[in-house]
């Protein structure tokens, strides 16, 4: 294009000075990329090995012959501490803790962030700075204040059972670490859902109000269905932290059948009797953070922009 | 009594007084027309009267029904936003029949709705699209729908034209007003655009730091003028604001205008207000339309108080219709409005003719119309 305005010589040369750049950059960035990848890619070839070819062979080299029996022995079979029947019950603790935990802080971040913009009271400003101090207290402050609260739950639950029978979850190990990371989630969730609705026009909420929406019928009608960008960065963001977290899991559900993925595979991990299945430590290290990528590949994908086009002028 | 009627509304922040004692009346089937400068309080009047923000002091009454408490929902009014405010996650029947779901009107009711409003504003084919498949136009007629649906007592409407482009703005104006014409609904409409002020209204409410300086029909404002802010803000090109001295010789008055560089000009005046008597050798400013200094051909043939003055002409705007000459008077750029084939020459002295029953007087330290 810019041969017709520009000498042929000086033409050569700029083409010949960019090709040299794009050479530094694309060898830098392929050089990062490759020394980023390599634990992964060890993980994933040693999951496939056996325990003959890892002990003999290269570390790098791809498997001779893949095997999938060390995925299938640590979903089903692998040793936690003296319990041997695999990851896949943890898994679940995993899931079972961490769908609701999202949920939870997601929705009352929302709710937060809708009070916080639309219906400013007085001191709006000072509740949100305090919400959002709640992003900077470090996880080891609140064990032990924490644990005492969890502790007077489990009290309260055996109360409780005594009187009608049923715990209604309180002391429930579970129940306590949704509680936690809710509690914890709700300073980063208020802080993202307030910074987006601070920038979503008013007059739609005026509009919804003259239409005659109650408070809740413009959060669910308005507000969530136009939310969908902040609320997959949310869910992304709290998925991540709540599933890999370990300090909270192995402080409040550390032992017995309720630990979460993490604290199970540190178990497995760690254990000192017979010989280290370095193949099926790494299956099981994959099975434990597949979810978060998959989270992050089937949300990514509606991580859209402009989703507001059209509300307003423009 | 009026349908709606606005008394002694104050509406204060904190210490700041936004509105400060706002008296308002409107017919049924009129069309009041908010306007003033930004910041005047106009947007937040016209949010007072939907509920949308609450009011420290007065009544608003719709219909003989005191509407001060109410919930927007609950006051029978529709609102037409700057914006256009419509929700982007649902499609335009959606938006237009969001209002009757919130009401629980039944769904087969709710789509005869839809289609009657439709088949009025012509955007039946855009039922199904959402908002961001629609132009500007499209937006505002949809916008529009939303409120027609309801059938309210009071429409309200804040800058709607606002966001459009010069051309679709006059096509809008032309067919709210024959909507306006054809449905006979009571409108409250909120505007900085004083042209939209006069073509659309039958009431007029100019508005100055929470203030209504001047209420009235279009013509009353446009001619009458009661101080020297509404004469400068109605009207385009602006009225010609110009200092000068009432002077007196011997059967009645004359405005004196001091002029660079030549003798003054030296027009007597006919009928002049009384209360001009007191202004006798002092200074005020005389005000006089650009339509009503013109050449001396196409001055109004049957205005019984016209005077000719030589002016000389510094610039010439030709703009079509008209052409404008520029001269300057009592140290002030003066608009005259001749014929588009005036034959005049920038540099050159030119007689002009001041139709002097049109013109008006104003007091310069209070600002006030002189009668």
């Amino acid at each position: 294009m810019s041969a017709v305005a520009t000498p042929a010589r000086q033409n050569t040369g700029g083409i010949r000075a960019r090709t040299v750049n794009r050479i530094v950059i694309y060898g830098l960035l392929a050089l990062f990329a490759l020394f980023y990848l390599m634990p992964l890619f060890v993980m994933l070839v040693t999951s496939f090995k056996t325990m003959d070819e890892i002990q003999n062979g290269n570390m790098l080299a791809l498997p001779q012959a893949p095997t999938f029996a060390p995925w299938i022995r640590a979903w089903s079979e692998v040793c936690s501490g003296l319990t041997c029947v695999g990851m896949k019950g943890y898994f679940w603790n995993s899931i079972k803790m961490v769908v609701p935990a999202v949920v939870i802080s997601t929705l009352l971040g929302a709710l937060n962030g809708y009070v916080l913009t639309k219906w400013r009271f007085r001191g709006a400003t000072l509740v949100f700075g305090l919400m959002l101090f709640a992003c900077f207290i470090p996880f080891q402050s609140v064990l032990l204040p924490m644990a005492t609260i969890l502790g007077s739950f489990g009290r309260f639950g055996v109360k409780l059972q005594n009187a009608t029978g049923l715990t209604f979850g309180f002391g429930n190990p579970t129940v306590n670490l949704v509680f936690v990371h809710v509690v914890y989630g709700i300073g980063f969730t208020t802080l993202f859902f307030r910074n987006y609705y601070e920038a979503f026009p008013n007059e739609l909420v005026k509009a919804a109000q003259i239409d005659g929406a109650s408070f809740f019928q413009i959060f669910r009608r308005i507000m969530l269905p136009n939310s969908l960008p902040i609320i997959v960065v949310t869910v992304i963001y709290q998925f991540t932290n709540i599933w890999n977290d370990f300090l909270f899991a192995s402080a409040y559900a550390g032992s017995g059948d309720v630990m979460p993925m993490t604290v199970a595979l540190n178990n497995v991990v760690n254990t000192s009797t017979g010989v280290v299945e370095y193949n099926v430590n790494m299956a099981a290290a994959m099975i434990a953070a597949l979810p978060t990528l998959l989270v992050y590949v089937l949300a990514g994908r509606y991580f859209v922009r402009g989703l507001m086009a059209g509300a307003v002028k423009g | 009594m009026a349908f709606l009627e606005i008394d002694g509304l104050k509406k204060r922040f904190g210490a700041v007084e936004i509105l400060k004692g706002i008296d308002l009346d409107l017919e049924k089937g009129g069309f009041l027309v908010l306007v003033g400068p930004s910041g005047c309080g106009k947007s937040t009047l016209l949010n007072t009267i939907a509920g949308l923000e609450t009011i420290t002091e007065g009544e608003i009454r719709v219909d003989g029904r005191t509407i001060n408490d109410l919930h927007p929902s609950k006051r029978d009014i529709a609102m037409v936003f700057q914006s256009y405010a419509l929700y982007p996650n649902m499609t335009v029947a959606g938006n237009i029949a969001f209002g009757m779901e919130m009401r629980g009107v039944p769904a087969d009711e709710r789509q005869k709705a839809i289609d009657k409003v439709a088949k009025v504003l012509q955007i039946g084919h855009l039922l199904k699209r959402k908002p961001s498949q629609l132009s500007g136009g499209q937006r505002q007629r949809v916008a529009m729908g939303r409120a027609l649906v309801r059938d309210p007592k009071l429409f309200l409407f804040d800058e709607p034209l606002s966001n459009l482009d010069a051309k679709l703005r006059v096509d809008m104006r032309i067919e709210i007003k024959r909507l306006h014409a054809t449905t006979g609904t009571t409108i409250v409409y909120v505007t900085h655009d004083q042209i939209e002020a006069m073509t659309l209204a039958t009431k007029i409410a100019v508005m100055r730091d929470g203030e209504v300086q001047q209420f009235g029909t279009p013509a009353e404002i446009y001619n009458n003028p009661v101080n020297l802010f509404v004469a400068d803000f109605m009207g385009s090109p602006a009225m010609n604001l110009i200092p000068a001295t009432i002077g007196s010789n011997g059967s009645g008055f004359s405005v004196v205008m001091e002029r660079e560089a030549r003798q003054p000009i030296s027009l007597p005046l006919a009928n002049a207000p009384a209360g001009l008597s007191a202004f006798q050798g002092k200074p005020i400013i005389f005000g006089v339309r650009p339509e009503a200094l013109t050449d001396p051909e196409g001055a109004e043939r049957n205005a019984s108080n016209i005077a000719r003055a030589d002016c000389h002409i510094e610039v010439i705007e030709p703009a079509g219709s008209d052409t404008f000459a520029v001269t300057n008077l009592g140290g002030k750029a003066v608009v005259a409005r001749l014929r588009a084939d005036a034959n005049i020459q920038p540099g050159t002295v030119t007689p002009l003719a001041f139709n002097l029953t049109k013109a008006v007087f104003f007091d310069p330290a209070t600002e006030r119309r002189i009668v």
